[in-house]
């Protein structure tokens, strides 16, 4: 690099050098942008979405707000044609023994508060019918397989929201976020920051344990519940993209939309 | 799926052609497998040093714990392949799906510890065979770590299982050195059939080692995952049974004659401090190449369980997970699996090759074990006893009661050497 040798000729090269500088802080500003946003979006979910774990153990309460009994499990019936299935009914734990209340005597607000509409609401014993599915019992921790067999992951949570007044299943989260949640302290399940959801829509059904008659026909929910089935995706692993908060926020309010034309 | 149905489809084709006589050998040869292997992997290491310790400490007086461990041993063996036949799960599984999140977390923790724990005893194997053949252990350590690495994540694991599984098989030696040693026959009967307490707590300690080492966590992952992977279902259970107990009792076998021909040979000598003395007990057989034979047998064991005792827990742990396990993968499609199968590998290595005495390292891993393995053996028999898990193959009231006793008895034997060790150190 002699005097007589420029190695710096003016405008162009600098303009080069900034034109890198420019464009890679660019880049950071939208990436730090970007988690804003996905952070924001994840910490508006808590008051639209519902965490199975949180609830699960928490109390049922009366009108006056006592508690009458403890959670275990969210009963939803997943019939053909529904993607997003509802909430049919809660089975409770009241002294030793477990009961079933109907959705319709229930008010399940976010994040995790299950109250009792009338004093005189009717338990039943605990009884599973046609499409039924128990969350607890058959999702959570449940594996996931995508289409052609391979085991993807377990679900760490399950999400539910109110949609236009009825409360359904909405999809489920598979991001090590609600694992660590769900490993910590109780009182931190509520503060729900979905990082990784599936989107409920994507999952075809249930699938019996390999090895038995796969190609029996029987409905989506019929092995539900058994030892060794799994949750099975309708497309494959390499074609499964969770949702972002951002992107569950706005699949949360589509739905809401397309019911509110679907009643219209 | 349909990848893995179709050579089992193929083979169907193949084998109908088959005599019925063959077919029925084949059969058998078919069933013999997770249970006898999962038993006999019981004779590794850690294994033989602590039942040649045991001949040499307290000559033929530990020979009724065997018989009781035999009782255990076969009782959680069958559940565990009862389990994974009837639900098509392993065991980490089974336990994140029917106990809390909590439960199961522990549950892999405990393992991860137990197999860490292990898989340091495997490498001290090593270490220990080789340093009879003259090499350092800070040699052979590491090429033994590299080898093992390299063999199951880049080549041909199952191959190389084999040439291992065969050169433990030098352990069948102990036997005919029982036998030749001239033990006193008469004595050694009425050491296995009536109970020889020693008061001390060198005793119960290497009671406990002998459980651990016995009754070891990750042969029940194992066995279970095993079974799983075998397609073995409710209706093809019966063969699967047979194999698993045979596979508890034969594998026991080899470990009473283990500590009958240690104790023939050098009993009452004291704890063991060398591995050159365990091989004094293959003298009757071998002679002068005695230390050879034993170096090339222990080599075998403890290379063949530190491929597969690390290897079982990241199956187990990444079951837990719900996340890709196999061989088959690269390693960027199974992060977590062969991330925790080369952490523990790590791990073993390193603190096999840290100074002190490497058969006082192995045993105290299996006391470890021994302390670990009530923990994991409470779910075991809790999920064989839930009528919701096995529906009418669940433990009937005999079976449950003779299993709780089982558990209750390693528990309480656990629970009063920890209290002595941490009144030890008080």
């Amino acid at each position: 690099m002699g005097f007589n040798k420029p190695t710096w000729t003016p405008g162009h090269d600098r303009h080069a050098e900034s034109d890198t500088h420019f464009r890679q802080l660019k880049r950071l500003r939208a990436r730090g942008e970007r988690h804003a946003r996905e952070s924001i979006a994840a910490r508006q979910l808590e008051g639209s979405l519902m965490s199975l774990a949180a609830l699960l153990g928490s109390p049922v309460r009366d009108p006056d707000g006592h508690s009458v009994g403890e959670l275990r499990d969210v009963f939803v019936n997943w019939t053909a044609g529904t993607s997003y299935p509802p909430m049919t009914a809660i089975v409770m734990r009241a002294g030793h023994r477990d009961i079933m209340i109907s959705a319709r005597w229930l008010e399940v607000t976010a994040p995790a508060s299950i109250r009792l509409r009338s004093a005189n609401a009717y338990a039943r014993a605990v009884k599973r019918h046609s499409g039924d599915v128990a969350l607890a019992h058959d999702v959570l921790d449940h594996q996931i397989v995508d289409s052609v067999g391979t085991q993807i992951v377990r679900p760490s949570d399950v999400y539910l929201a109110t949609v236009r007044g009825r409360v359904e299943l909405v999809g489920i989260e598979v991001g090590p976020a609600a694992l660590l949640r769900r490993l910590g302290p109780k009182r931190l399940r509520g503060r729900i920051r979905p990082q990784r959801v599936i989107d409920w829509g994507a999952i075809h059904g249930f699938a019996p344990r390999p090895g038995e008659d796969e190609a029996a026909p029987r409905s989506r929910t019929a092995v539900a519940g058994q030892p060794g089935a799994a949750i099975a995706l309708d497309r494959t692993a390499g074609d499964l993209k969770p949702l972002r908060p951002t992107e569950a926020q706005s699949a949360l309010r589509r739905a809401g939309t397309r019911r509110a034309g679907d009643a219209s | 799926m349909s990848a893995v149905d179709a050579p089992a489809a193929r083979k169907g084709t193949r084998t109908a052609r088959l005599p019925r006589w063959l077919k029925g050998v084949l059969g058998l040869l078919a069933i013999l497998g997770p249970g006898l292997i999962s038993a006999n992997a019981g004779n590794d290491a850690g294994g033989i040093l602590t039942y040649a310790s045991a001949g040499s400490q307290f000559g033929y007086r530990t020979l009724f714990l065997l018989v009781l461990i035999t009782v255990a041993l076969v009782v959680v063996q069958e559940m565990c392949s009862r389990l994974g036949a009837y639900t098509g799960e392993g065991l980490g599984a089974l336990i994140r799906e029917q106990f809390s999140l909590r439960s199961g977390a522990a549950a892999m923790v405990l393992l991860f510890v137990a197999n860490a724990g292990l898989t340091v005893s495997e490498f001290a194997g090593v270490g220990a065979s080789m340093e009879l053949f003259g090499v350092s252990r800070y040699i052979a350590v590491p090429i033994a770590l590299a080898a093992i690495w390299a063999v199951t994540v880049l080549g041909n694991y199952s191959r190389a299982q084999r040439v291992f599984l065969v050169m433990g098989l030098v352990f069948l030696a102990y036997p005919v050195a029982a036998v030749l040693a001239h033990p006193h026959w008469g004595t050694v009967a009425n050491n296995l059939l009536w109970p020889h307490f020693v008061h001390s707590s060198a005793f119960l300690l290497l009671a406990v080692a002998l459980i651990g080492t016995t009754i070891t966590p990750y042969m029940q992952f194992y066995l279970t995952s095993a079974v799983v992977d075998k397609g073995v279902t409710p209706k093809t259970y019966k063969g699967e049974r047979i194999d698993t107990v045979n596979g508890a009792i034969l594998g026991d076998i080899v470990s009473i004659f283990i500590i009958i021909a240690t104790a023939a040979a050098i009993g009452g000598s004291g704890p063991l401090n060398s591995v050159s003395q365990a091989a004094e007990a293959l003298r009757p057989v071998a002679g002068a190449a005695a230390s050879q034979l034993f170096a090339f047998g222990l080599l075998g064991a403890s290379l063949l369980a530190a491929t597969i005792v690390p290897l079982s827990s990241a199956y187990a742990i990444a079951e837990t997970a719900g996340v890709e396990r196999s061989l088959g993968r690269k390693l960027h499609e199974a992060p977590v699996f062969y991330g925790l199968y080369t952490a523990q590998l790590v791990i073993g290595a390193v603190i096999a090759l840290m100074p002190g005495n490497l058969v006082q390292l192995v045993i105290n891993a299996q006391v470890l074990n021994g302390f670990i393995t009530p923990v994991l053996l409470t779910y075991i028999l809790i999920l064989a006893n839930r009528r919701s898990v096995l529906g009418d193959a669940a433990n009937g009231p005999i079976f449950r009661a003779v299993a709780t006793v089982s558990v209750a008895v390693v528990g309480v034997l656990s629970l009063v050497v920890l209290g002595q060790t941490v009144a030890g150190w008080l």
